[in-house]
């Protein structure tokens, strides 16, 4: 899935499956808490999620930075795998 | 950097021992929802533990793990040149719990005594030093503990850790090989004190000598952290390991790692391509007891041993410091394996 940057909105839809939410919920602007899946076993997922799918290790201020979709979207453009497109 | 080969010592035996207490987290747990529970039972993994309660310290669970591996092993009390207690659970902050140990184990007052305080990576931290005396001469035998209470340094609130830690000690018999020694082990160790905090007591020590707040004499975890740093360094000092040992990954008969957290594990597995029947979980029984929980998995961890060939064993400790280490040792078919669980007092 590294292979090419995704769009924001595969990006969308892969966050919604990470956390087990329908996909229509999810907007870049959702913060953490307003996504339950997100908790502190979420946060595991999430990380071991990038590293499966992304191969992207996250450093431990990228990780405490992670409050909303949007930011989860930033790193993984950082990283090289979102590549802004809708 | 701190990687090595070491010719010449040999493991005769490892016991491991746990409090006979269990605890079923279904069960037993109190202030816990049955939903938050199954969450955090279905990402750990464990679903009892053997706690010690106030009674019991790693010291008494180690000298348990000792007295029966010395009794089947026979080896004489006054054999034995080195007691090396690897523990972050000790006793008191003085004596070094290894001064205690070698009294109540009868040994000899010419045998060397002391404390390694270390935890998830102590196992491999011990095996190292003990490998290391025997092969640098003047100790032929040495006794490797290894106890950690961590249920008791737990916060029975803090949902992050308190389903999740057990307590358990062990004790493993190293020997000098016979006239053309043992086939080498290899060690790698390496340390990251930047992530002090990612899982810390931070009362009671010196830094914070009498806190009024009773949870920092409690653990704290950032398992974010700690999950991260696993990721990243456990499945590099596995190829640094093998490298070393110019083996390849389908020559370990075992990976035995640290039983952290059965997500962690299984992502781990996965991530180096390690069928999970070459990586025993002992998480579902026992919780995480911290770095014992490797000499437990390789007593309890169903190990099939060939009769005409030594296993090959990948040891991997990672956590708390942050301080990882592995092992890869070769166990002779000979060697005693044995598990016992200690009552625990009134």
């Amino acid at each position: 899935m590294s292979a090419v940057a995704k769009s924001t909105s595969e990006i969308l839809a892969w966050v919604a499956d990470v956390f087990e939410t329908p996909p229509e919920k999810i907007r870049p602007e959702m913060k953490r808490d307003e996504i339950d899946a997100w908790d502190s076993l979420g946060i595991l997922t999430l990380i071991a999620r990038m590293d499966e799918d992304f191969q992207v290790l996250l450093t431990e201020d990228e990780i405490q930075g992670l409050r909303s979709v949007g930011d989860i979207i930033e790193v993984l453009r950082r990283h090289g795998q979102a590549g802004g497109a809708p | 950097m701190a990687q090595c080969t070491i010719r010449g010592a040999a493991i005769r035996g490892v016991v491991s021992a746990v409090p006979s207490r269990r605890f079923d987290n279904f069960a037993d747990a109190k202030g816990f929802s049955e939903d938050e529970v199954r969450k955090v039972v279905g990402m750990a993994g464990v679903k009892s533990r053997h706690m010690a309660g106030d009674s019991v310290c790693s010291s008494d669970l180690c000298q348990a793990a000792a007295e029966d591996l010395l009794a089947r092993i026979g080896w004489e009390r006054d054999s034995i040149d080195a007691l090396i207690m690897v523990t972050q659970s000790p006793d008191y902050l003085l004596p070094s719990t290894a001064c205690l140990l070698q009294s109540k184990l009868g040994l000899s007052t010419a045998c060397a005594a002391f404390d390694v305080g270390l935890g998830c990576s102590g196992y491999p931290y011990g095996l190292y030093l003990g490998a290391l005396m025997i092969s640098g001469g003047g100790i032929s035998r040495a006794l490797v503990l290894h106890g950690e209470t961590p249920a008791r340094f737990a916060d029975e609130s803090d949902r992050s850790v308190s389903l999740l830690f057990g307590d358990a000690g062990s004790a493993t018999a190293l020997e000098a090989g016979g006239p053309g020694g043992e086939p080498s082990w290899a060690f790698v160790l390496h340390s990251d004190g930047s992530g002090f905090e990612d899982l810390i007591i931070p009362g009671g020590g010196f830094r914070d000598r009498f806190p009024e707040d009773r949870r920092r004499h409690c653990v704290s975890m950032n398992g974010a952290n700690i999950f991260n740093f696993s990721i990243k360094r456990v499945p590099a000092i596995i190829q640094d390991t093998l490298a070393l040992a110019g083996l390849g990954k389908d020559d370990i008969d075992y990976f035995i790692l640290h039983q952290s957290n059965q997500f962690i594990m299984r992502h781990l597995a996965k991530k180096m391509g390690i069928a999970e029947s070459r990586m025993p979980l002992t998480l579902g029984e026992f919780g995480n007891t911290g770095g014992p929980s490797i000499p437990l998995t390789m007593s309890q961890g169903d190990l099939t041993r060939p009769a005409d060939r030594p296993l090959i064993l990948m040891l991997v400790g990672y956590g708390v410091g942050l301080s990882w280490a592995s092992a890869l040792i070769r166990l002779g078919p000979e060697a005693v394996l044995g598990h016992r669980e200690l009552r625990n007092q009134p």
